[in-house]
């Protein structure tokens, strides 16, 4: 067996890629060759490579509340059921994450490959395993829509506050927030303070994204907690948007705030955890 | 009626006296069965009886291969003989690399002058002129669109004098002047920035800082503090790395480049996956 997995996805049947055949698995019929019945992503193996894993629909909703892709979104709501592949390259991500160094700086992994392969599939596997090992997941479903709307600041603030509940008690902001002649948040305060400043006034959204986002880069390196930043598409962090200035000239991604926020993210100076992302095609 | 010439014609004949000049096409001194034409519905295209396509059309009957051998011969005598020593191409380029083409044209009237004709053509490979790096990158830069770079071909083509030897003077001397320019060193080409770089160099780049940042800050994590940049640099982690990098942004992505980039980045960074 060749130890070095490719994380470029091909467009593979699961037919193809060898399957190893368990008494479970014949006895149970063809949905055994298709499904595994285990659905802790931690323990995914080389012999569950090509079946599908579910997740349960409740799970779905606290972990994944805009991240996955909307005809998936109706394959759930056809099928009742979410069912997730597990790939190669996923098996491959997970074990490297599995065995990385957290007090080295973070490692950015790239999922790339043709359109269809299952890049943002496998984001969601690796999303839903950090999930379940209990890492605050920062997930940025659709890097090209950054740029385009100031709404998705605040769906930004709202999915955060859903898939992090816990973590926006337990972390203590270690500034002062200004916010507006009365308003200001204080230091010491849970960070689901901000988190209802960003959602109470659309125009204090992405400030409030800044602000936790830096709060979770600090504190990260204590070792409290692990952070998984997943951004799909992050190739449309430094492309074109397709704003315009009052003077039609068109906006360079730079100068919008969630857009630099992220781009911050993506930087390896902080240690703790890791950034996996993949590539649009545009 | 009196029949056809074309059958009194013999399988031999010297087809040379049949059409000894250019003409245009005979039916019936030309033996052959060509159709030419649009076919009628459930039909097949016309005779060459009275077909006015196969006239109009013009015709090289009047340039077989044994009249062209014939021509060849009457102006042999006019001809030099091809140098026995030049008998094949790289020795050619070899002895004379710079390639010299003109135009002449003929056309029937009563002037033998035409403007086309002063046009010259003058090409020659940079493998072949004495060049050092600096003096290769400035001359293509100089002359821009003139250079091929799959065929490595110098291409000056000259028509602003009115005559030819004028013209080939003129494009005798850019090449001269382009020669000696590109060997003389100016003093504001030490501006040069990395936009103007033809290829990528690694020393210097965000991406040399960005390595050696983030090994730094690794070996400060664990503790190892009394490493120099310059012990990180000649290191074969890094060296590695910095070949696969160099690899990408030259020659593009492929499927080997960037196997051979993630194998470098994971034994740069220590990645490892589990057994």
């Amino acid at each position: 067996l060749d130890h070095v997995y490719a994380l470029h996805t091909t467009a593979k049947g699961c037919l193809s890629s060898p399957v190893s055949w368990d008494a479970a698995a014949l006895a149970g019929g063809s949905r055994a060759v298709f499904y595994t019945s285990e659905d802790d992503p931690a323990n995914h193996a080389e012999r569950h490579e090509g079946r599908h894993y579910s997740i349960p629909l409740e799970e779905v909703k606290a972990v994944f509340p805009h991240g996955l892709p909307p005809r998936f979104q109706q394959q759930i709501k056809t099928f009742n059921e979410a069912c997730l592949m597990v790939r190669k390259p996923a098996l491959e991500l997970l074990s490297y994450l599995k065995s990385s160094n957290f007090a080295h700086p973070a490692v950015r992994y790239v999922i790339y490959g043709e359109k269809g392969t299952g890049k943002t599939m496998t984001l969601c596997h690796v999303v839903h395993y950090c999930a379940r090992q209990g890492w605050l997941v920062l997930h940025i479903p659709d890097g090209k829509n950054a740029g385009a709307v100031r709404v998705t600041a605040s769906e930004c603030i709202k999915n955060f506050k859903t898939s992090n509940e816990r973590f926006l008690k337990e972390i203590k902001t270690q500034k002062k927030y200004v916010w507006g002649k009365r308003d200001s948040t204080e230091e010491g305060s849970p960070l689901g303070e901000v988190v209802e400043q960003g959602l109470a006034r659309v125009r204090n959204a992405s400030d409030a994204v800044g602000a936790v986002l830096k709060e979770i880069k600090q504190q990260c390196r204590l070792g409290s907690f692990r952070l998984l930043v997943a951004v799909d598409g992050v190739n449309a962090l430094w492309g074109r948007t397709t704003l315009k200035k009052e003077d039609k000239s068109p906006v360079s991604p730079e100068e919008l705030t969630l857009v630099y926020n992220l781009r911050k993210m993506m930087m390896n100076d902080w240690s703790g955890g890791a950034v996996v992302t993949t590539l649009s095609q545009t | 009626h009196v029949p056809p010439r074309t059958e009194r014609m013999d399988v031999d004949q010297d087809w040379s006296s049949v059409y000894p000049t250019a003409a245009s096409f005979k039916p019936a001194s030309v033996p052959l069965p060509i159709r030419m034409g649009y076919p009628v519905k459930g039909g097949v295209p016309p005779t060459k009886e009275g077909n006015l396509e196969l006239i109009k059309i013009p015709n090289f009957l009047h340039l077989t291969p044994p009249a062209i051998k014939k021509h060849c011969a009457a102006l042999k005598d006019f001809c030099t003989e091809w140098p026995s020593a030049l008998d094949s191409d790289e020795k050619c380029e070899q002895h004379f690399p710079i390639e010299i083409e003109t135009v002449d044209y003929v056309s029937a009237g009563t002037s033998i002058r035409n403007p086309k004709a002063r046009v010259v053509t003058l090409s020659v490979k940079l493998s072949n002129l004495n060049l050092d790096d600096h003096a290769k990158k400035k001359l293509i830069k100089l002359v821009g669109e003139r250079y091929c770079k799959d065929t490595d071909m110098l291409t000056i083509t000259t028509d602003r004098c009115p005559l030819r030897r004028q013209n080939y003077d003129y494009g005798i001397h850019l090449l001269t002047v382009l020669y000696h320019e590109s060997w003389k060193t100016e003093m504001w080409e030490s501006e040069k920035t990395e936009e103007d770089m033809e290829e990528y160099i690694w020393e210097n780049s965000c991406s040399q800082k960005n390595a050696l940042d983030t090994l730094l800050r690794i070996k400060a994590s664990e503790n190892v503090s009394n490493v120099t940049e310059e012990e990180l640099l000649a290191s074969e982690v890094v060296k590695n790395y910095r070949n696969s990098v160099i690899a990408l942004k030259n020659e593009g992505e492929t499927e080997n480049n960037m196997a051979q980039y993630k194998e470098s980045v994971k034994k740069l960074l220590n990645i490892q996956a589990l057994p």
